[in-house]
């Protein structure tokens, strides 16, 4: 540093009082001046301006892909998983046979107080599915996906509500009690998925482990299971209990992990409408 | 892929997956290989049903033959299952006609009709008139040619009255 400043000494010295002024500027150059024509300069602007562009469309094309992937998401995986659970939720197995039970009445209406209750706790928002701004194709295409939504519920209550008999009147009561009373209760999104995971896990413990576990073999006579199993025999018997096939509670299962899975994907505003 | 695009895929698909859903729950198949039976008995109601709306419905020639065959050798019960075969929408009224008239020939006897037989006849001729008011057969093996005549017969067969314990009756002859 000081034989920097000696010699910027010396060129101060040695010039006029113009010409200092001058130097005193030169002294923050490092390189060599050079005159640029007036069409190199053009050709920078355009440079400059081409390589702008190019960010400007890496980002669109990365917006592109994100509204693409999202757009996957709600309008394809998401009526997939939905539909699936509707397919498998009134599915039960026999001992060689499949049997399709139809959702009672009371499962349609649980399921429409399900979808009030995300309405209120913001899970879905109602002005960030339909909107006049939205084209009318993306519309019908947001009932589709709630239309999904909805039948899934039915279908989940279907699987989880005992099928007849006295089980069938506690399990169902149970769920209104708790339904009845979510819907006063001030909800986030969070805190609602929460309670329906442990709602929907105790229904499920109950019907395909507890409940399961008193009904009767399905492959047994109804002498062979007086002799051997009295008591599963006696509450199968008591409770109007149906004998299903084991592998029920696993479908059943992937069927109720499937909807708690959709609801987590489900976006409470679209894409569009966040950007906004 | 447009956004656009993957909105129709997944209208279409959603409504085509709904619909299957909708169809195994209808259906009810007890197993894998009674999901293609009752698919394809699903597929010939609904083409009937699509014909009978645009209009282009017709029996199948060759069942109806085959039940004609049956109902000339006596056969009333193949002949009855052929007729019903060859029009499944109940809209022909020469088919319906016919159906009517083997409940009459195998409900006939010399001595006591078979009323369950002549009910359901009755029933069949009801469904003639329906199809056409003014049907007449034009079969020569028939001597019963319109609907109203073979009701007449099914009615008076159904009666219980004094005619029915004379013993010439034997021999009368079926029509």
């Amino acid at each position: 540093m000081p034989e920097v400043e000696s010699s910027k000494f010396k060129v101060q010295s040695s010039k006029s009082k113009f010409e200092e002024r001058d130097t005193d500027d030169l002294s923050v150059v490092n390189g060599e001046l050079l005159e640029i024509s007036g069409d190199k300069k053009i050709e920078t602007n355009q440079k400059l301006e081409l390589s702008t562009a190019s960010k400007q469309q890496r980002i669109n094309d990365k917006g592109q892909t994100t509204n693409q992937q999202a757009a996957i998401r709600n309008y394809l995986l998401l009526p997939f998983i939905f539909l699936t659970v509707a397919l498998l939720g009134g599915l039960r197995l026999g001992a060689n046979n499949f049997l399709f039970l139809k959702p009672a009445l009371v499962c349609l209406i649980f399921a429409s107080v399900l979808l009030v209750l995300f309405f209120r706790a913001d899970l879905i928002r109602l002005d960030g599915w339909f909107s006049e701004q939205f084209s009318t194709l993306k519309n019908i295409a947001n009932v589709a996906v709630l239309f999904s939504l909805f039948a899934a519920s039915t279908q989940v209550f279907n699987s989880l509500l005992p099928e007849s008999g006295l089980p069938f009147w506690v399990v169902a009561f149970c769920f209104f009690w708790t339904l009845w009373n979510n819907l006063f209760a001030e909800f986030d999104t969070k805190k609602l998925l929460k309670s329906l995971g442990s709602l929907f896990g105790l229904a499920f413990v109950v019907k395909y482990l507890l409940l399961a576990n008193l009904t009767a073999p399905a492959n047994e006579s109804w002498w062979q299971g007086i002799f051997q199993n009295p008591t599963q025999e006696a509450f199968t018997y008591l409770l109007d209990l149906p004998r299903f096939a084991t592998a029920t509670g696993y479908i059943q299962f992937f069927m109720l992990v499937s909807y708690l899975i959709g609801l987590y994907l489900l976006p409470p505003i679209l894409l569009e409408e966040k950007r906004k | 892929m447009k956004e656009k695009h993957i909105q129709i895929s997944g209208v279409v698909l959603a409504a085509l997956y709904s619909v299957f859903i909708a169809w195994l729950y209808w259906a009810e198949p007890k197993n894998l290989a009674e999901v293609s039976t009752k698919a394809q008995t699903t597929i010939e109601n609904v083409t009937t049903k699509t014909q009978v709306a645009i209009g282009t419905y017709e029996i199948d020639k060759a069942k109806f033959n085959e039940g004609l065959d049956a109902f000339r050798n006596g056969n009333f019960i193949v002949a009855r299952d052929s007729f019903e075969r060859a029009d499944p929408e109940r809209r022909d009224a020469q088919t319906q006609f016919y159906i009517a008239y083997s409940f009459y020939r195998q409900g006939f006897g010399k001595i006591s009709n078979d009323d369950a037989l002549f009910r359901k006849g009755l029933e069949q001729t009801n469904l003639v008139v329906q199809a056409d008011k003014n049907f007449k057969s034009d079969d020569a093996d028939l001597q019963l040619k319109t609907p109203a005549e073979l009701k007449n017969e099914f009615e008076e067969g159904l009666k219980v009255t004094a005619s029915d314990f004379n013993p010439f009756k034997v021999l009368r002859e079926r029509k």
